[in-house]
């Protein structure tokens, strides 16, 4: 249960960069995400009955609440300044490719900055594509909590389904996703330092990604 | 091609359409050829049965063996660079039992294996492995492998490394149909002798039709006022403020036509580094384009921003701010909008970059090009919200009773409400306009209905190593590109037995 990465091929891997890094995440191998925390997980799942586990569990339940009312300006605020936000594009390859994410390319490599205009855009009255609004809802699942070697952080699997619909005229459409969350204990409480999204589809069956995962 | 006015022939199910494309040739548009299946079919066999089709950049593959998997509609097509460093494209599927033989969507390989009976082939095409030849087939005597090879695709070129593939074996050269929107190409493809880089595509199906992205890409500058407002107010885009448009001009030449900005007053060097590119890429702007395409830049004072190559390629170059900061910076993107029916779209986006630029530019480039465009960019999310809105409207009976307007920028007698820009105003091939105008939405289109118009010659059929194969045409197998330059090869019409 200890590791995740048991699959032959490692989902979200990228072909080896000329550089070494010391520590490989998701973040280290996008192209945006240098600046981001390298903090990663150590030792077995905690206990479902953890207070660090019911503490993440709850946040990503809260979270999710925000993301399915839209209220993004209360979810910046959960966000740290440091944040590195990356939904890789999946790629189909061969099983012994050794990769299945497309390299150099991501749907998401946000910081700080492109997450607050993004959300700024939605607060104006002329965002189109949310106007009117779609209908949310992020199911939330598989939450799995590990500690890290600075007891202010832990890392948080889990998976999120996302039912999306807009109008009256087309089926909703779906987006399926396995995250890994860096929560950083602050003294506003705990916020989100960085979040990898490894999306289940390689052609998006969505419109656009005017939303957040 | 050859404009023709009688009533349609060919094509055994289809209605008359002339009335529709007589209307479309004098900008008045039958609003429902954007979601209408009949004339769907009619466009599978005439456009993309005919044009040259995109279908991946030659950075894509740079490495012998690489490959990607890139479909014309329904047809799959492995597009690999072989152990010479030559780019070969050919249909994927199996001689044998018709199975696919590559279920991946890029990477590297020497050879193919069809996973149902395990046929295998080079990643140049040929076969080379056939289980039991001897026992099964009598060896050479019963099924001839030598020179048997994967069917290629029936026509392959590329220009400026951007690879394309025709379905006809007699289309007209790459270069021809492209004609003077090469002059154009180039700024986005040409930034300095090594050419881009392509990452991605994303790729994402979208409920709206095909060519409304592609007209909305070639010409059309009135939009963004009013769609895209609200990066203007997150300060992201500082140029498309209501009113600007109109002093940028739209071209057309060729295949293909674009929108353009108008610069501040400035020389060459200054106009391109108020976009934000850095002076050594300017440099070597300077070495790799023409006097002309410089002097619609330095002299002209026009920015190339988006633009369309018939029928389904399309290209942006646009300089938000990326950072807390008034700098900007450019970014390129191609795109193309893969038919998946009369109301649905796969979309493919790819970041393109100059592949001399500095790296911290490539990194900020490709950041300029997430918050803008692809599929979580914030000017695409509200284009396509538009765009599918418009295909669902165009479904019923009601939009076969409208005649959209599409005459923006002419009077009722066809004359222009600005003149077109005199060789003067403007060094790039073409014609060109300023002002509020929908000429390019209209070329676009005129050549929609010329390829509709005119019927497609009969397909030749392709015999696999059986008694009455007939010999394939050519020496040189089909489906090959020199890397690099331009170059063109006809498909031979037979995978036969080549004794």
């Amino acid at each position: 249960m200890s590791t995740p990465t048991t699959a032959r091929t490692t989902p979200g891997t990228t072909p080896a960069g000329p550089e070494v890094t010391p520590v490989e995440t998701a973040s280290t191998r996008s192209v945006l995400g240098g600046h981001a925390s390298r903090l990663q997980r150590v030792g077995m799942t905690l206990p479902f009955g953890d207070e660090r586990h019911l503490a993440a569990h709850q946040w990503l339940v809260d979270e999710a609440w925000l993301l399915d009312a839209q209220a993004y300006s209360d979810w910046l605020a959960l966000l740290t300044e440091d944040i590195h936000y990356v939904m890789p594009v999946r790629v189909t390859t061969a099983l012994g490719a050794g990769f299945d994410t497309s390299p150099g390319m991501a749907h998401f490599d946000e910081d700080w900055y492109s997450l607050s205009r993004r959300v700024a855009r939605f607060l104006t009255e002329h965002a189109w594509t949310e106007d009117p609004p779609s209908r949310l809802r992020h199911h939330l699942s598989n939450v799995r909590t590990f500690a890290t070697e600075d007891a202010d952080h832990l890392i948080v699997d889990s998976a999120t389904l996302l039912f999306r619909n807009r109008g009256d005229v087309h089926e909703g459409s779906l987006v399926s996703a396995g995250r890994e969350d860096l929560l950083r204990h602050t003294p506003e409480g705990w916020k989100l330092a960085r979040r990898t999204i490894m999306v289940d589809d390689s052609v998006m069956r969505m419109q656009n990604l005017a939303i957040f995962l | 091609m050859g404009v023709r006015r009688g009533r349609l022939e060919g094509a055994n199910t289809m209605t008359d359409q002339s009335g529709v494309l007589t209307d479309v040739r004098r900008g008045m548009i039958p609003a429902h050829i954007y979601n209408d299946r009949e004339l769907f079919e009619l466009e599978r066999e005439r456009i993309f049965g005919r044009a040259w089709i995109f279908v991946a950049h030659e950075s894509e593959i740079a490495k012998p063996g690489d490959y990607v998997v890139r479909r014309v509609l329904e047809d799959s097509f492995i597009v690999a660079r072989d152990e010479k460093g030559e780019i070969k494209a050919h249909f994927n599927m199996c001689l044998h039992r018709g199975m696919q033989i590559c279920r991946a969507e890029m990477g590297n390989a020497s050879h193919f294996r069809c996973p149902y009976h395990g046929w295998s082939y080079r990643n140049d095409g040929r076969i080379v492995g056939l289980p039991f030849h001897q026992d099964a087939y009598g060896g050479e005597a019963g099924f001839k492998r030598k020179g048997q090879r994967l069917l290629p695709a029936p026509n392959l070129a590329s220009y400026n490394g951007l690879i394309f593939i025709s379905m006809d074996p007699d289309a007209e050269p790459l270069e021809d149909f492209l004609g003077d929107f090469r002059f154009y190409l180039d700024y986005y493809t040409k930034q300095s002798k090594s050419g881009i880089q392509l990452m991605g595509p994303q790729r994402w199906r979208v409920k709206a039709n095909w060519k409304i992205g592609a007209e909305n890409f070639a010409g059309d500058m009135y939009h963004t006022p009013q769609t895209h407002t609200s990066v203007v107010e997150i300060g992201l885009f500082r140029e498309p403020k209501a009113e600007k448009r109109k002093d940028g001009c739209t071209y057309w030449a060729g295949a293909g036509g674009g929108t353009t900005y108008k610069l501040p007053e400035g020389n060459l060097d200054e106009r391109l580094r108020y976009v934000g590119y850095p002076q050594e890429m300017v440099d070597r702007m300077k070495q790799s384009l023409s006097e002309d395409q410089l002097k619609v830049v330095g002299e002209d004072g026009f920015m190339i921003s988006a633009a369309s190559a018939f029928p389904n390629l399309s290209f942006v170059h646009n300089w938000p701010r990326v950072a807390e900061s008034d700098d900007v910076l450019p970014f390129i993107s191609i795109r193309q909008w893969q038919p998946i029916s009369e109301n649905e779209t796969e979309v493919l986006s790819w970041f393109a970059v100059d592949a001399e630029a500095p790296e911290e530019f490539k990194a900020l480039s490709y950041k300029a090009y997430l918050m803008c465009f692809g599929s979580t960019g914030m000017f695409e999310q509200d284009d396509v919200e538009n765009w599918v809105s418009l295909t669902n409207t165009a479904a019923g009976s009601m939009a076969r009773r409208l005649l959209l307007n599409s005459r923006m920028g002419i009077l009722e007698d066809d004359t222009e409400v600005v003149p077109a820009l005199t060789d003067e105003q403007f060094h790039g091939p073409g014609v060109a306009h300023t002002g509020y105008g929908e000429y390019n939405q209209r070329e676009l289109l005129n050549r929609w209905a010329d390829h509709l118009e005119e019927p497609v010659t009969a397909v030749s059929t392709v015999e696999v190593g059986g008694p009455g194969a007939r010999p394939a045409v050519g020496q040189e197998p089909a489906g090959a590109a020199t890397a690099g330059g331009t170059a063109t090869s006809t498909a031979a019409d037979q995978v036969g037995a080549q004794a």
